[in-house]
């Protein structure tokens, strides 16, 4: 599965922004509404998506796209 | 002990260095993380021997929790449920935090709700407690889920007691220190990060020792000597607190910081000039920000997780409840909780502002802020409600602008002369109060702060020139015994 693919989609939503195309490079800067708020609006949306389940203290880690592309196939993987 | 101490300086940091990476030159790595602990126990029992058992039974504790819940899906027979096991253990922490932080304060209002006389505990509350809590409940949290991999009890015991931290940060995560104390390439002297560390634990002494300890005795006098302020003096006795609480802090985090690095170790950026903040949710990243990812992590996320369905309204909630959460951690008293309560407040009309996409210039929005963080730390400093209403009344004007009888200025009162005694009499200032103050202020808006000044930190007789300037003049004045205001948390 393409799981970049899957997640622009996401993005948009959740930050309300049709403009945005996820790269493995995309950062909370380059995505203004991307805070700490709406960082667990994404990561929830995110575990809706594939049914996986993101511990609290992996959280802080997925400030970058590549960062929650990969941790979301260990994931996917472990199922 | 203190950082800002003859003992800490010649004695302890010496000799600990020394014998650390003289074990590990010796290649006995083991006995030298041994020996670390055991300096932090030391250190930690300085001047009170009676809370060592409790930090030990805190560790004890959590390490066997933790350690049951990650060997739990292992087990053949589950004689207690993995969920059962973590509740008792985050139950268990809890109750040892509130009995030691707020049982006093539970008792004193039961009895003025009552009316009844019930005898207060006196409990003194251990050092680090708050601190050395959450790390570890953040510890077992991680141990649940299944994050944690690295269950060696040295390397544990190390990342909960190593002294630079211990007493008030920067909060540390296990994930981030215990791997550290185990890396091989961690244990040979280097001599980048000991000039580094050096210059930092310097910058970090010069801004506890010559300036916050300078602002203390305006905010003593104008806290909680003085019965009533006017306006300028209550502004004197508040600005004067909110830069005595960033030096003193952030200093305490920079001496923290830069002796870490003299082990190698790299502790987390906890302050990055908080007062140039434009809005409240920039100055939560800027001002202890170890803390703040914490909350959001170990606060904010779960209480997220436990609405289901995500809404911005929910969102507010539960910046609000974490921020509230937050006051009550740094304090039993009800300042704490109202300090918590407006800055949950004020970050809910932060986020309400940036979702209307209403406009706000940066020099305005700074003025806020500092304004809004300035009168919050009033409440934060108060000994009780009413110290903290005496000072916010002052600064509103309540007692007149000027005290009643002070004399005309004349030329020659110009920077000195019984004019601004007579203007200063509440906080027992004189004429240099207000300069040194506003001095500190354009410092801290205009100055690099120390973690950059570290980190473009090259050798060279200049920069030699401006640390022993520094270290001198600072070692020089550090001749009489200050806490650090963090302690009490």
């Amino acid at each position: 599965m393409d799981i970049l693919a899957e997640l622009t989609p996401i993005f948009r939503e959740v930050f309300d922004d049709d403009a945005i195309v996820v790269t493995r490079q995309t950062t909370a800067n380059d995505v203004d509404a991307w805070d700490s708020l709406s960082h667990m609006n994404m990561v929830m949306a995110v575990e809706v998506k594939f049914n996986i389940r993101f511990a609290l203290g992996e959280l802080p880690s997925l400030r970058n796209v590549g960062d929650l592309v990969d941790l979301t196939a260990k994931k996917l993987a472990k199922k | 002990m203190l950082f800002n101490s003859y003992e800490f300086l010649f004695l302890f940091l010496p000799v600990t260095l020394g014998i650390y990476f003289f074990l590990n030159k010796k290649r006995l790595t083991v006995a030298s993380n041994a020996w670390l602990l055991f300096a932090s126990l030391a250190f930690y029992s300085w001047w009170n021997v009676k809370y060592l058992p409790l930090i030990l039974l805190s560790i004890l504790f959590n390490y066997t929790i933790g350690y049951l819940l990650a060997e739990h899906d292992s087990l053949k027979k589950q004689v207690v449920s993995k969920r059962g096991i973590f509740v008792f253990g985050l139950l268990g922490n809890i109750v040892f935090l509130s009995y030691f932080k707020y049982m006093d304060f539970f008792i004193g209002n039961m009895n003025t709700v009552f009316t009844i006389d019930f005898p207060l505990l006196q409990i003194v509350l251990p050092l680090g407690i708050s601190f050395f809590t959450i790390t570890q409940i953040a510890f077992l949290v991680d141990c649940y889920e299944g994050l944690v991999e690295d269950r060696k009890l040295l390397s544990y015991s190390l990342f909960v007691t190593f002294f630079p931290h211990l007493l008030a940060g920067p909060i540390l995560h296990h994930k981030e220190m215990m791997p550290q104390f185990e890396s091989v390439r961690n244990k040979v002297l280097n001599y980048k990060n000991l000039s580094h560390g050096f210059f930092l634990f310097f910058i970090g002494l010069f801004k506890k020792v010559i300036i916050a300890d300078e602002l203390s005795k305006t905010v003593k006098a104008g806290f909680d000597t003085s019965t009533s302020l006017n306006m300028v003096e209550a502004w004197t006795a508040s600005l004067s607190y909110t830069f005595q609480l960033y030096f003193d802090f952030s200093g305490y985090s920079d001496m923290a910081i830069g002796v870490g690095l003299m082990f190698n170790i790299l502790l987390p950026v906890n302050f990055n000039s908080p007062y140039k903040a434009v809005n409240i949710i920039d100055f939560w990243k800027r001002w202890h920000f170890s803390l703040t990812n914490f909350i959001t992590t170990y606060l904010y996320s779960p209480i997220m997780r436990s609405f289901r369905k995500i809404t911005f309204a929910k969102s507010m909630l539960a910046t609000f409840i974490a921020m509230f959460i937050a006051g009550i951690w740094h304090g039993a008293g009800w300042t704490f909780i109202l300090w918590g309560a407006f800055h949950g407040g004020a970050l809910v009309v932060n986020h309400l502002w940036k979702k209307r996409k209403l406009p706000m210039s940066s020099p305005l929005g700074w003025l806020f802020t500092f304004g809004f963080v300035n009168a919050s730390f009033v409440l934060f400093r108060a000994k009780n409600l009413a110290d903290a209403g005496k000072v916010l009344k002052g600064m509103v004007g309540f007692n007149g602008i000027l005290p009643a009888t002070h004399p005309h200025f004349v030329l020659s009162d110009l920077g000195h002369g019984q004019f601004w005694k007579l203007l200063m009499a509440g906080v027992k200032g004189n004429d240099s109060t207000l300069w040194t103050l506003i001095a500190i202020m354009l410092f801290t808006l205009v100055c690099k702060n120390s973690i950059q000044l570290e980190q473009n930190f090259k050798p060279s007789w200049k920069t030699l020139a401006f640390a022993v300037v520094i270290s001198f003049y600072t070692l020089i004045n550090m001749n009489k015994v200050s806490e650090f205001l963090y302690f009490q948390f």
